[in-house]
């Protein structure tokens, strides 16, 4: 009887819970990092933006039922140069007094035939939706793991430095995107 | 015209350097203070990477004009000047090397630690001093630029100064020799 309770429990555990919730995780901002490079002048440099908040359901063995949700202050930008940096939030570029945040969230994860997850999303920046595809890498490690995310994206697709500033030889228009996260199993 | 020097007057050399150095440091003048009063457009970016890339011509002229001066001889000074003057306008003549030298220097050293791209007008990629951006050092070293640059106009109204006197007053050669050589047609060397 006893037996057939534990077999019964795990079951329902593994047939009902499991499904219902793909392991969620806690990001240590400490250890994480959400970056870009891009170029200025045809040099290439790289930002970031410090602070970020990543909601992350993931597990591994079923990534169908993983979910990103992630919210990033835009004005927290570092180039590593002040007045780029000032320049970038005004309005011809991020205009953070009107779009001081912007959010990211998948819509639906598969694999690619060379076996990398993909997640598809919509990233709302400057006001505006468009889809963004993600490149997946989880490696777990007991209780925590680490996500290695990339995207590629265009400024211009955006609004971001439209009009004299659209020139790609002044800022390049395609953006490679970063982010680096330490995770913690949620008990 | 003899490219080198001679007793007489400066060979086409150093005064191609001289002339072209000055008029590249008039233009680096006017750029310099009127780039800054501009609102943010590509054409301000336009016109930093222009002040940028003229600063870095004139540092690489200086550097190949200092390296043919040594293999030259001055021409004489006048023989009615007193030794006061020589010295003064031998040490005004070593500040504006330096500064010539040092301003384009220290300007290369603010982009640097601004993290500012730097490309020779489009086309070479110059790197950085200091291998990155310094927020305490980047407005000193803009102080630094903007100081020096202050000292050579102060330096350059001494010296543009003497040059007029020596030919409207004194009436000698110190500063025909330097726009058209020497008045006597040498065979060269």
């Amino acid at each position: 009887m006893r037996v057939a309770f534990g077999w019964l429990s795990t079951v329902m555990l593994l047939g009902l819970a499991a499904p219902a919730f793909a392991q969620t995780w806690q990001v240590d901002p400490a250890h994480s990092a959400l970056t870009f490079t891009n170029s200025y002048q045809n040099v290439e440099y790289s930002g970031q933006f410090r602070r970020f908040d990543a909601k992350i359901d993931y597990d591994p063995n079923d990534p169908a039922r993983a979910k990103f949700d992630v919210t990033i202050d835009i004005t927290s930008l570092d180039t590593q140069n002040s007045e780029r940096d000032h320049s970038a939030l005004g309005a011809d570029f991020f205009d953070t007094a009107k779009f001081p945040k912007a959010h990211f969230v998948t819509t639906s994860f598969r694999k690619a035939a060379d076996g990398k997850v993909i997640a598809d999303g919509v990233l709302t920046l400057r006001g505006v939706s468009k889809p963004v595809v993600l490149t997946v890498a989880f490696k777990p490690n007991g209780n925590s793991a680490t996500l290695d995310v990339t995207a590629q994206l265009k400024r211009l697709d955006f609004g971001v430095g439209a009009g004299e500033w659209a020139d790609p030889s002044m800022i390049g228009n395609a953006v490679t995107v970063r982010g680096h996260l330490q995770l913690r199993a949620e008990p | 015209m003899p490219l080198r020097s001679t007793e007489q007057g400066w060979g086409a050399l150093v005064r191609a350097f001289h002339w072209l150095i000055a008029a590249l440091i008039v233009a680096q003048g006017v750029i310099g203070l009127s780039m800054v009063q501009m609102g943010l457009t590509p054409a301000k970016v336009r016109v930093f990477a222009l002040h940028k890339s003229i600063g870095i011509t004139i540092l690489a002229l200086v550097l190949l004009r200092i390296a043919w001066r040594l293999t030259e001889k001055r021409p004489a000074d006048p023989p009615a000047m007193p030794r006061w003057q020589v010295l003064a306008a031998r040490a005004v003549h070593f500040a504006l090397y330096v500064l010539i030298l040092a301003i384009p220097l220290s300007g290369w050293w603010f982009n640097s630690v601004s993290n500012a791209p730097l490309v020779w007008f489009g086309w070479i990629g110059v790197p950085s001093l200091t291998g990155g951006y310094d927020p305490i050092w980047k407005p000193r070293a803009l102080l630094v630029h903007q100081t020096l640059f202050w000292l050579l106009v102060t330096l350059l109204v001494a010296h543009v100064g003497a040059a007029l006197w020596h030919h409207f007053r004194q009436r000698d050669e110190v500063l025909r020799r330097m726009v058209v050589g020497s008045r006597e047609k040498t065979g060269g060397g």
